[in-house]
């Protein structure tokens, strides 16, 4: 698929300078109208988008309905038990079929003129059917529903219908990092209920940009770091953890606890009473998995960036943060928080308890994080300064978690489908991957 | 004309008085920033101060929310925000609390359970943002005057999209 170029051939947004060592991006790509347009039909209605998670859908039945790439759209487990993924949007006249956020049904009714759609999409009921002639066929009706595929309880849908990629390879590298989640419990993950529901008057790219930036941790959220050091945490300074590109737009960042982990990771700042449990869960862990895996998942915080809007950040909780642009500067932002479905109830407290500390609108960082992203946006009113960099750690062979490496693998994939490229590596850039190849 | 009232309505007027007034003081601490203030003279040693989310409001158990404080934890929001530490509240944003619809639910004595609602007013680093909600207080008697014991504010609004953050204590 060749998408025509609006703008003149050596117009960049993205600058890469592999010789050089120099990596920029035009402001323009935060501010522009025209290419955040461009954006939704180039990349959003393109690419794999994050739906939900499989336990938000437990049961027959059960649904959610929500905004997937700013298209409404109802994520449903039919009475077969199978989870599909359907436009909200009746066929007869266009109404939302579906306009409570999440429920159980067995059919979908639209409240326009009463056309009735089972859990499965098929268009069961139609009232005064002798106004439509013969060739009327109620299985030509049906919800339209999207291509969708799920990888570890991880639900995604394709609004294309010629996107050449499988989900599995269309996550590529991220794959091992979902591993890394999804085996956190051996009867499965679930979604907390509780959507932290806020955003940000800024492009949403800075927030994914955001989330994969390390470097910022000490400098910003030094209100963080001296609460949880006050509690007895192990001061987040330790340094190690790198950076990795994993392909077609994916990246992460792994490296030590800076704090606790509630899964198996005991501190002091946990207290002395849930430690037994804990380490019994780590030790648990290690007869699974052996002692290395059983350390990556027990004792590695992670940070995985999937292109284009999904952040799921593994530390002291699990959050999965969805990111939907609205316009060039603003954004939607859905947190919601993930653990394991067989969680002990008093470390599920402590886990729910430590995300509030951190995350969501009003954490003791997320708050941070957002104004500093929106004071990015005031900043790029002054056109003057033309360029962002994201140059950190182009020196190095193995980029350090403070380095910028993620950012720029998002910034890649983004600047190719941007240009209409179908998204294949460039030869160019595997220097800055590492092992992570779509299979 | 007098209104002439029974023995009971005059003492119901007057809890209801000293409890409006209560709240109203709480209100003029939080706008003034006078929040250590706030903290040790008109909470509890076991004050619990929360925010559901928005979606599921508070009604189903074992939810996450928006902020869910202890004490210790409440202390350290208050200390961040005087301190300059919270980079979204420095400067300090300008807020106006206006609480309406003062109910006492239950008087048990030693405690009482008030439902309020509040309109927060915040305005800062070039945004107005109104916060709206439903308060419940659970106050303890405490000679002429109360503590905070528990302290929900329930938001009406389905999502926080436009504010973005909730960096004031409500």
């Amino acid at each position: 698929m060749t998408i025509e170029l609006q703008r003149p051939v050596g117009d960049l947004i993205v600058v890469d300078d592999l010789e050089r060592l120099s990596f920029r991006v035009d402001r323009r790509a935060y501010t522009d109208d025209d290419l955040a347009a461009q954006e939704m039909t180039r990349i959003f209605d393109r690419c794999w988008l994050y739906v939900g998670h499989e336990s938000e859908v437990p049961g027959p039945g059960s649904y959610v309905a929500r905004d997937v790439g700013g298209r409404p759209v109802v994520m449903a487990r039919g009475s077969d038990g199978v989870i599909r993924v359907f436009a909200n949007s009746c066929t007869h006249r266009g109404a939302l079929i579906c306009s409570q956020p999440a429920g159980q049904t067995r059919s979908f009714r639209c409240p326009y003129h009463d056309w009735t759609f089972s859990n499965q999409g098929e268009l069961v009921g139609v009232p005064i059917p002798d106004g439509y002639g013969p060739g009327f066929r109620k299985a030509d009706f049906g919800l339209a529903q999207h291509r969708s595929d799920s990888y570890r309880g991880f639900v995604f849908a394709t609004f294309d219908p010629e996107q050449p990629r499988t989900l599995t390879e269309y996550l590529a590298g991220a794959t091992e990092y979902l591993d890394l989640i999804d085996d956190q419990s051996e009867v499965g993950m679930e979604v907390i209920q509780g959507a932290q529901l806020h955003g940000a008057r800024a492009n949403w790219k800075l927030m994914m940009e955001n989330s994969v930036d390390i470097y910022h941790f000490r400098a910003l959220h030094k209100r963080y770091v001296s609460y949880m050091e006050s509690l007895g945490s192990v001061p987040p300074r330790r340094r190690g953890g790198f950076g990795r590109a994993l392909g077609l737009g994916h990246g992460a960042n792994e490296l030590p606890p800076a704090a606790a982990r509630p899964l198996a990771y005991w501190t002091p700042m946990f207290g002395a009473e849930v430690r037994p449990r804990i380490e019994a869960t780590a030790a648990k862990f290690v007869d699974r998995f052996g002692a290395e895996r059983a350390e990556r998942i027990t004792g590695t915080n992670r940070a995985l960036l999937i292109f284009p809007n999904l952040m799921i950040i593994d530390a002291i909780a699990i959050t999965i943060r969805k990111i939907d642009p609205i316009g060039a500067d603003q954004m939607a932002i859905t947190s919601v928080a993930l653990a394991p479905k067989d969680e002990d109830p008093d470390i599920r407290e402590l886990r729910k308890s430590h995300y509030l500390t951190f995350l969501g609108p009003a954490g003791f960082a997320t708050p941070d994080d957002i104004e500093i992203i929106e004071s990015c946006q005031r900043g790029y009113l002054n056109r003057t300064v033309r360029y962002s960099d994201l140059s950190r750690g182009m020196n190095k062979e193995v980029p350090e978690t403070t380095d910028e490496l993620p950012a720029r693998e998002f910034w890649r994939q983004w600047d190719r489908l941007m240009r209409g490229d179908d998204g294949h590596l460039e030869v160019a850039h595997r220097a800055e991957m590492q092992g992570a190849e779509p299979r | 004309m007098t209104i002439e009232l029974t023995v009971d309505e005059t003492a119901q007027v007057r809890l209801w008085h000293r409890v409006s007034q209560f709240l109203f003081r709480e209100a003029r601490l939080l706008d003034e920033w006078r929040l250590l203030e706030w903290y040790d003279e008109m909470l509890t040693d076991d004050i619990r101060y929360s925010v559901p989310a928005t979606d599921v409001r508070g009604e189903t158990a074992g939810a996450l929310g928006l902020i869910d404080d202890d004490a210790a934890r409440l202390r350290q929001r208050i200390e961040q925000l005087l301190n300059g530490e919270v980079w979204c509240e420095n400067p300090r944003s300008r807020t106006n609390r206006m609480i309406s619809n003062v109910e006492i639910l239950t008087d048990r004595g030693t405690h009482l359970d008030v439902a309020a609602n509040v309109i927060v007013y915040r305005f800062g680093h070039g945004r107005s943002d109104a916060y709206v909600g439903k308060c419940r207080f659970e106050l303890v008697v405490e000679g002429e005057s109360f503590r905070v014991r528990r302290r929900v504010v329930v938001l009406d609004h389905e999502t926080l999209y436009e504010h973005g953050k909730l960096s004031i204590i409500l």
